[in-house]
């Protein structure tokens, strides 16, 4: 795709044939993900990887755009790009941001891990020398992991030198007690993780008996019962890379939920080292979620509660009567991002889409606009509160109507999972996005 | 809003289930209110609650179970939904040492958030796996003599005890509803019948020391 293409599709983006597309795309089902072929052609002429965050702060490329625009495909975007796509469709098109099978390529560019090639060498040579809590360690204790892992956002961070001392300061404080305890709960958690990732890694759902066995050793599992070889398997690798998580990051170590995360990353992610940067560079964002103190999680639920009010002040004004103002009953919606409402596939749509915005942010990129189209949705580092506040507004009739108290609330968010339609959440999302996002 | 006819209930009573993390509670709850078990049940995180009703001492008790979640880290949260629950169910696991080791730590957590006059059952879980056992039954039942609590064990897995666990707990808070209700010589059945959450400790925030009698 060169520059000439993109101003085409630009162009094709205000012809009558679009604004009759757009009328009918939101009722489909089938979207376009971002393609193995259209993920090939952001290679160089040479055959290397680009450095995508990187390419982005140079220059808004069109090639650099146009990968944000594919993955951000939940969004108006991909509708740019639908026309160049369609000849590629054929048969059963999964619902998606990004292709299946490019996932595990992809999703460190999106979780911006920088100088991903250099690192996945090095950090190969050092997971070799070691097993099990040795592997822990030697992910913590090497010296260049700090500069090699995505920073660039941090680093435009006022808070991050700040974030980056508490960090240095409260591992020292981290005591032996605070890593068995962690231990514990990353066990208890491991083990009783579901099944349904079986179905999205067929390979590692089928790994010989003695290689799991083998792994459940090195890293200390064991009361896994009768579990079958590739659930051993997937229970170790969650607490191979959560152990090393948690003494990378002491502030937070382990907290229940971070294993919900960290899940679908190590089915995509085959290499345990890979997986664990991009839990690393997931975390960034979700790390105040887990923080002791929760201050983060009432500063985002403030923020859905101001959006909801916003948008809707009957509903608010309803919520408020209940003394459900504060939002609690999304919590958990919030903690895990939709992990425990949508299914497998749609929760990674919808985190590839809120990792997109995140790297064009990072990237300097305000907004991803098309020429002078008044559907611009700007971009945000808050779109899962955005799905959220979607999520209850979508249900308003209901609350209102039926609900007489935050309980009642709770227990009908929580159960909420089976109703919702990822494209529909992120739609309404976008449209909150772009009429609200000043005034939050 | 009006309640259906098979919504109808004398009382509505509000219990709590704490306790470690992985002794079993969120499955307490779903044998109990939906008879059923998973063995993949996931971390509860923050909060859930389910409802059931049943007869309790020849009344019709709506049980509103709140689960919650049992790392640490959440306690915070957690601790704010105490607040109105006439009864807690305390778990560990029996094959747990440190769970049942924690069981005090779980009762300074009541008595600090909690109404003072709460009904606490301490419950011994997974007695299923019986090879497995690293807490003894006599070290819980003195341990729940001591400290004024009702005990029991129960296998949410083979459905043993749960019903009995549930049925005691919701008995003797009844037993107390009734008697301070009688001793307070209100025409008290008017306002049950309201189907609103009783607190215990009634009108007056007093802290009194918890439990003993």
């Amino acid at each position: 795709m060169n520059l000439k293409q993109v101003s085409a599709l630009t162009k094709n983006f205000e012809t009558p044939w679009f604004k009759s597309f757009k009328a009918t795309w939101f009722h489909q089902r089938r979207r376009f993900a971002l393609s193995p072929q259209q993920w090939r052609k952001l290679f160089t002429p040479e055959g290397k990887l680009q450095d995508i965050v990187e390419f982005l702060k140079i220059i808004r490329t069109d090639v650099s755009i146009m990968f944000l625009r594919f993955v951000y495909s939940g969004f108006i975007y991909w509708n740019t790009w639908s026309y160049d796509l369609i000849p590629l469709i054929s048969g059963e098109f999964l619902v998606q941001g990004v292709d299946p099978s490019i996932r595990a390529e992809v999703w460190p560019f999106l979780l911006g891990i920088k100088e991903y090639e250099n690192l996945r060498s090095r950090v190969r040579q050092l997971s070799k020398q070691g097993n099990g809590e040795g592997y822990s360690v030697h992910l913590h204790s090497d010296s260049t992991t700090d500069e090699a892992i995505p920073n660039h956002g941090e680093k435009n961070d006022p808070n991050y030198t700040k974030n980056k001392s508490v960090k240095e300061s409260n591992y020292k404080a981290q005591t032996a007690e605070d890593f068995t305890t962690s231990k514990t709960s990353i066990r208890l958690d491991a083990l009783r993780a579901n099944a349904e990732w079986i179905a999205y890694s067929p390979s590692l759902a089928t790994v010989p008996e003695g290689q799991a066995r083998g792994f459940a050793d090195d890293v200390g599992l064991q009361d896994y019962g009768n579990l079958e070889p590739g659930r051993i398997f997937h229970a170790a690798r969650l607490v191979a890379i959560l152990e090393a998580y948690a003494l990378y990051d002491p502030e937070i170590g382990y907290a229940q939920g971070m294993c919900d995360l960290l899940a679908p990353i190590i089915t995509v992610m085959q290499e345990d080292y890979e997986a664990f940067w991009c839990l690393v560079g997931f975390m960034r964002k979700a790390h105040h979620n887990f923080r002791i103190d929760q201050a983060g999680i009432w500063r985002q639920l403030d923020i859905v509660s101001k959006i909801i009010r916003l948008k809707d002040l009957d509903l608010y004004r309803h919520l408020k009567m209940l003394g459900a103002e504060d939002c609690f009953f999304v919590y958990r919606m919030l903690v895990v991002l939709f992990r425990r409402e949508l299914s497998f596939e749609q929760t990674l749509c919808l985190w590839e889409v809120m990792w997109s915005n995140q790297a064009a942010l990072r990237a300097g990129i305000r907004e991803l606009a098309l020429g002078q189209t008044t559907l611009q949705a700007p971009l945000t580092d808050d779109l899962l509160l955005y799905a959220i506040a979607a999520c209850v507004l979508q249900k308003r009739k209901v609350i209102i109507e039926e609900y007489s108290s935050m309980d009642e609330i709770l227990r009908f968010c929580n159960h909420m999972g089976e109703q919702l339609n990822i494209w529909k959440l992120l739609d309404q999302a976008r449209d909150l996005v772009v009429t609200l996002q000043d005034k939050i | 809003m009006a309640r259906r006819l098979d919504e109808e209930y004398d009382y509505l009573f509000k219990v709590v289930l704490i306790g470690d993390s992985g002794v079993g509670k969120s499955n307490l709850l779903s044998r109990f209110t939906r008879n059923e078990f998973c063995l993949e049940s996931k971390s509860t995180i923050g909060v859930e609650f389910a409802t059931r009703t049943l007869q309790v001492e020849g009344k019709t008790i709506k049980a509103q179970i709140w689960d919650t979640a049992g790392q640490e880290r959440y306690r915070a949260i957690t601790s704010a939904y105490y607040r109105g629950a006439l009864g807690a169910l305390l778990v560990y696991d029996v094959t747990k040492p440190t769970t049942f080791e924690n069981v005090s730590r779980w009762l300074k957590e009541l008595r600090d958030h909690a109404d003072s006059n709460i009904v606490i059952m301490l419950i011994g879980n997974k007695t299923d796996l019986k090879h497995l056992r690293a807490v003894a039954t006599e070290d819980a039942q003195s341990y729940a003599e001591k400290e004024g609590l009702s005990f029991i064990e129960t296998s949410a897995l083979e459905a043993i005890n749960v019903e009995k666990a549930f049925q005691m707990i919701l008995a003797e808070i009844y037993r107390i509803i009734s008697k301070k209700t009688l001793s307070s010589e209100e025409p008290a059945a008017t306002s049950i019948k309201e189907g609103k959450t009783i607190l215990v400790s009634g009108e007056a925030n007093t802290k009194k020391t918890c439990c003993s009698t």
